[in-house]
């Protein structure tokens, strides 16, 4: 093989406690395609931004072209010809799709005539590089996801990029699309680019892939050439670790369904056909990919997104829910995956958090009662352990497991009938992960219907009586909790049929 | 044709109500009478190209009517001490940058919201003029009024110099890389922060723009009369940016051109005289004005839930 | 953590501590300078107690809409129509009693009714369209006055009202001007609305992250429209009031009121971006406002220049852009404070 373009030594980098890279060797050459693999979590986005310079290794060495470069930052990256596509394009909505173009590669010079004739030419050119059918006039905003993607790829092309990150192109795209774009990174490869992919569509990766490397909780597991290795074996790669059984354990027999979904969708969230039914006293987890369409779901069911086809039913009765106050008064309950945007209002105080669901239960007449809000705060203050200087503690100034706690008291103290967790632990400690563990079992006990969703895959299969796993928008599978192992959860969420048992 | 939909739907607007005038009441097309109209409408144009800039921007400047008669007020008093015209002229763009670059610097400099900034410079400046001149007027000396030329040459000069400052501007924004700036940072100022372009310098740049064109239109104002009225402005800047408005410019940003701003405040400037000519009464204007500015955001917020959903 | 200690620093650097020492020290510079006896030893001028009556009197109107306008803020909107909106309720409520013979009592409350109106127009617009409450309320700007002005013809003024309705305006009520009372009941409703009903909480909420609190459950349009309505019921009033004080209804009432009321909320420390904020705060600007504008106007000089006027609304302009800059003070010596720690050494920091 060439010499490699880029190579990697032995990075490390550390935020904080956590190590989330442990010394990852990685290499790529000229015209190769290179998928990276792992788990959510398992480093490769840490990965990228050390290679465009959004962070710094703490050890390590990184050489471009047989050259190590000392400190590469963002700039100049750039320069050597290191280029980034993420999932979400990132370009400018209400400008054409030339002038995106010309913005990255242009230098900004205030005075400068703009020649749109050429602009355009040069807009056409990179665009037929890629072999994409946009006129290069036509505004950003009016472009599908797969056009916008494309442009952003002819935008990396035209800054003479020879090193080119693939960040997940595909996972908000068709299935034709897929193969479309597909097509482009073959031309790029024979091009002589050199193309670092990142999917969770395994069939991608065997259909375009040279070689794939393997990441699991910050290391390097294994870098093989895809001809050499089936599905199977990487799977077993991504998940190879034992499950410890530091989760607590199933305490109660499931009783009456709780919730029920038939065929439930929404087009505007592309969530389509769900269907599952979830028992009280039971915690079914909700596994997959990210772009799955699991908060997609969480979103239906709390009203945020309202359900344009397919029933919901509460205690055996169908039920509508336009939003989130419907929702609340129907007894469901959500906690957002992000606290600090959705979960908790961080300029406002602990125990103004806690009540904010129950304002009409809690205060009647809508007359504020500051002693009993208090005293309020303190139980759950107490009972889940919150470490705060007290009620009156603004939520921004408490660490993200505390503050998940308090999300959390906020929707206890709904009394509901259906808890919806999404990543309940993403971001904790490990002290308060065991702890918000805990308390979702002792719920579940008391008999609530507890949906769970969540990227960590020991988690799911810890904590969950039943595995719902969704690829593409809708359930592949229901897995049951006690039987299920790694596997068969990893094959599901990247769609491999077999080992389903349904 | 689609992306250019709200300016045409504008000039079609106003392309009907001219239409309906001229079946209805073709007295409205008496040369005089609209050379006029057009004349008094000049400085208006002119403010409103800085303000265009201002909200592509994703800012707002209210104090431009306090700015205008500052201007005014100040090119006036030096006119009436006997200085040169051309002096004047540029004492009065001078003072009008000088305002703008404390707006923006407010803006820009200190992060502060700019509605609020222009809401306090437009009390301070338009107070402080009535202070200091107790609501006298300024005498202007005859070479002042239409710049020494006959009525009808200065509105010609007027009118053709404020509609080619729009086309230059127009096309500036287009063609020129420091007006694709103004679209860049409006649409999203971080974004084009990594491209390599200066929000705040650009912010800054705007408003001490606006400032500039405030002054030009208070030199086209004074040469309209032969004195300086300190009120004069008042209630401008909602009738600029009423007119902005209206021509498709979005006040979230990043969107719009000068042509649809030309079309807006035409069609809101024709509103007084049509009312007139189809004998309806002139107290109307406003409530129309109003009704015209409310359609307009309407149809933009129609249109963007249509997009989402 | 020695609560006490930060608690007490922290109560003496709060805005509306403060603007209270700011407004006692104008006060007691303009009851200074601005006393004097006349040449029959009455004392005259600011410091006498018609002069602060007077004060009261005239910062009923722009008081109430203030208050309107509070709520408003605290949710991150703004609303530049009730200055109008007073125009126009002025004018309904003049042309209900003087033309279809309205007593004064059904005039008010109908009054009152389209001010809720009109507020539930704006509310709709912005709630439903999701178009930008300053862009919505510029559009009312025009076209309340512009109904009100096409009412009245751009001339008629509706005058010689019963002396019990000017009564409201002009004369006083135990011991103190009688719309001192409506501004009184309804500074506290609104206190009490803001400060201690579930109401102020979720107007807090949804100025700090409007999606934030949404996801509590909390229906953010229903209080959107709940504190849009409520400013054009208090703009209403203060329409009343208005007509009353100077017996005369007519389509300019309240002209570029909206811009001293804004002023009055934002030099009262509620954030223009909403979430912090006090009725309070927004009385001692209000109060601030009113004392700087009367005071200046016994001060000798001034009198001399006859120009109170235009000298307070001057300096009300200059406080508001002082008011603005100390508000982002804090927020620009942090970050000059940790540019320069950042070229400390690492440890500090983390103690």
């Amino acid at each position: 093989m060439d010499k490699p373009i880029l190579q990697l030594t032995d990075i490390r980098k550390s935020f904080l406690a956590v190590r989330a890279l442990k010394g990852v060797s990685f290499d790529l050459t000229a015209g190769e395609v290179h998928a990276l693999l792992g788990e959510n979590g398992a480093g490769k986005s840490t990965l990228i931004k050390v290679i465009t310079g959004a962070h710094q290794p703490d050890t390590g060495a990184i050489q471009v072209n047989g050259n190590i470069v000392e400190k590469l930052t963002p700039a100049s990256a750039h320069k050597l010809g290191i280029a980034a596509i993420y999932q979400q394009p990132a370009l400018f909505p209400d400008l054409s799709v030339a002038e995106n173009i010309a913005l990255s590669l242009e230098p900004p010079k205030t005075f400068r005539r703009i020649r749109w004739n050429a602009r355009h030419d040069q807009a056409r050119q990179l665009l037929d590089r890629v072999g994409a059918k946009i006129d290069p006039d036509a505004e950003v905003r009016s472009l599908s996801m797969p056009e916008q993607q494309l442009v952003e790829i002819a935008k990396a092309l035209g800054t003479g990029a020879r090193i080119l990150i693939m960040d997940e192109p595909t996972a908000s795209l068709t299935h034709t699309e897929v193969q479309l774009l597909l097509g482009v990174v073959r031309d790029l490869r024979t091009q002589g680019v050199g193309i670092i992919y990142i999917s969770h569509r395994l069939e991608e990766i065997f259909q375009i892939a040279d070689r794939v490397t393997v990441l699991r909780d910050g290391e390097s597991v294994g870098t093989n050439p895809v001809s050499k290795i089936n599905e199977a074996s990487l799977i077993k790669l991504m998940v190879g670790r034992e499950v410890a059984s530091i989760y607590p354990p199933s305490e109660t027999q499931p009783r009456d369904v709780v919730v029920s979904l038939k065929n439930l969708g929404c087009a505007s969230s592309g969530v389509r056909g769900v269907s599952f039914d979830v028992r009280a006293g039971e915690i079914f987890g909700l596994a997959g990919l990210v772009g799955a369409g699991r908060t997609e779901l969480a979103r239906i069911l709390f009203g945020i997104t309202p359900a344009d086809g397919g029933e919901i039913s509460l205690n055996g009765k169908a039920i509508q829910i336009h939003s989130p106050r419907e929702a609340v008064e129907h007894g469901i309950a959500y906690v957002p995956e992000d606290r600090r945007r959705h979960g908790v209002i961080l300029e406002m105080s602990i125990a103004a958090n806690m009540t904010m669901a129950i304002h009409p239960q809690f205060f009647p007449g809508a007359w504020l009662r500051f002693g009993k809000e208090e005293a309020f705060a303190q139980t759950y203050i107490r009972d889940l352990q919150i470490k705060a200087f007290g009620p009156e503690a603004p939520g921004g100034s408490l660490s993200g497991g505390n503050q998940q706690k308090v999300a959390l008291a906020r929707w206890l103290a709904t009394k509901p009938k259906v808890l919806i967790l999404d990543e309940p632990t993403q971001g904790v400690d490990v002290g308060a992960k065991s702890e918000i563990h805990k308390i979702i079992r002792r719920l579940a006990a008391q008999g609530l219907a507890v949906i769970m969703i969540s990227s960590d895959l020991p988690e799911i299969l810890g904590m969950s009586d039943r595995i719902g796993v969704m690829r593409g928008g809708t359930v592949t599978g229901i897995l049951d909790g006690k039987t299920a192992d790694p596997h068969s959860v990893m094959a599901a969420a990247l769609g491999q049929t077999e080992g389903i048992n349904a | 044709m689609k992306k250019y939909f709200r300016e045409i739907s504008v000039a079609i607007a106003l392309g009907i109500l001219l239409l309906v005038m001229a079946i209805v009441a073709p007295g409205f097309y008496q040369p005089q009478p609209l050379l006029s109209l057009l004349t008094r409408e000049a400085p208006t144009i002119v403010i409103a190209c800085g303000m265009a800039l201002v909200i592509i921007a994703r800012q707002i400047d209210i104090s431009v009517g306090s700015q205008f008669a500052v201007c005014s007020v100040c090119a006036g008093l030096l006119a009436a001490k006997g200085w040169p015209l051309p002096i004047v002229f540029l004492s009065s763009v001078f003072f009008g940058v000088l305002m703008g670059a404390v707006n923006g610097w407010l803006v820009a400099g200190l992060k502060l919201p700019s509605i609020v900034v222009t809401l306090a410079t437009m009390v301070t400046l338009r107070q402080g003029l009535n202070m200091a001149r107790q609501g006298e007027f300024v005498n202007l000396p005859d070479t002042v009024q239409w710049f020494g030329l006959s009525q009808v040459g200065g509105q010609w000069l007027l009118v053709t110099a404020s509609v080619a400052l729009l086309v230059v501007m127009a096309f500036a924004m287009k063609l020129l890389s420091a007006g694709r700036f103004v679209y860049a940072v409006g649409t999203d100022a971080e974004a084009s922060r990594l491209s390599g372009i200066r929000p705040q310098l650009v912010t800054f740049s705007t408003f001490a723009f606006i400032g500039a064109l405030t002054g030009l239109a208070a030199m086209m104002n004074i040469a309209q009369s032969p004195q300086v009225q300190p009120l004069s402005g008042t209630g401008l800047e909602l009738k600029v940016i009423a007119a902005v408005v209206v021509g498709g410019v979005a006040i979230s940003g990043g969107r719009g051109n000068l042509w649809g701003v030309f079309a807006g405040l035409l069609l809101l400037a024709c509103v007084s005289p049509a009312l007139t000519h189809l004998h309806v009464e002139a107290y109307w204007e406003k409530a129309i004005q109003g009704g015209i500015i409310l359609l307009a955001v309407v149809t933009d917020g129609l249109r963007t839930r249509k997009q989402k959903t | 953590m020695n609560t006490d200690k930060h608690g007490w620093k922290r109560i003496l650097l709060r805005h509306e501590t403060i603007l209270l020492f700011v407004l006692v020290v104008e006060w007691l510079l303009f009851y200074y300078f601005g006393t004097s006896m006349n040449r029959r030893g009455i004392t005259v001028g600011f410091g006498t107690m018609d002069r602060q009556f007077d004060i009261l009197r005239h910062s009923c109107e722009i008081g109430l809409l203030a208050l309107a306008l509070t709520p408003v803020i605290l949710t991150g909107g703004i609303d530049l129509s009730i200055g109008s909106l007073l125009g126009l309720t002025a004018i309904v409520f003049g042309k209900l009693w003087h033309d279809a013979h309205l007593s004064i009592g059904m005039a008010a409350v109908c009054a009152v009714g389209v001010g809720a109106l009109a507020g539930g127009l704006n509310a709709t617009l912005i709630t439903t369209l999701r178009i930008p409450a300053l862009i919505v309320t510029l559009g009312t700007y025009s076209l309340f006055r512009g109904l009100a002005e096409a009412i009245t013809h751009g001339s008629v003024t509706y005058t010689d009202f019963p002396a019990s309705f000017l009564f409201l305006g002009q004369e006083r009520w135990l011991g103190l001007p009688a719309q001192a009372w409506l501004f009184i009941v309804v500074a506290i409703a609104t206190w009490l609305l803001v400060h201690r009903t579930t109401f102020g909480r979720s107007f807090r909420a949804i100025g700090f992250s409007p999606e934030g609190t949404r996801y509590a459950g909390i229906s953010v349009e229903r209080r959107l429209t709940m504190v849009y309505v409520l400013a054009g019921i208090v703009a209403a009033l203060a329409a009343i009031i208005y007509t009353a004080r100077l017996g005369q209804a007519k389509a300019d009432a309240g002209t570029g009121y909206e811009l001293f009321a804004i002023t009055a909320v934002v030099l009262g420390g509620t954030s223009i971006f909403g979430g912090i904020g006090s009725v309070h705060g927004t009385l001692l600007g209000v109060a601030a406002i009113a004392v700087l504008k009367n005071g200046l106007a016994c001060l000798p000089i001034v009198i001399r220049h006859n120009s109170a006027e235009e000298l307070s609304g001057m300096m009300t302009g200059a406080l508001l852009l002082l008011a603005l800059c100390s508000s982002v003070l804090p927020k620009i010596l942090s970050t000059w404070r940790s540019r320069r720690q950042s070229h400390l050494p690492q440890q500090t920091k983390i103690a």
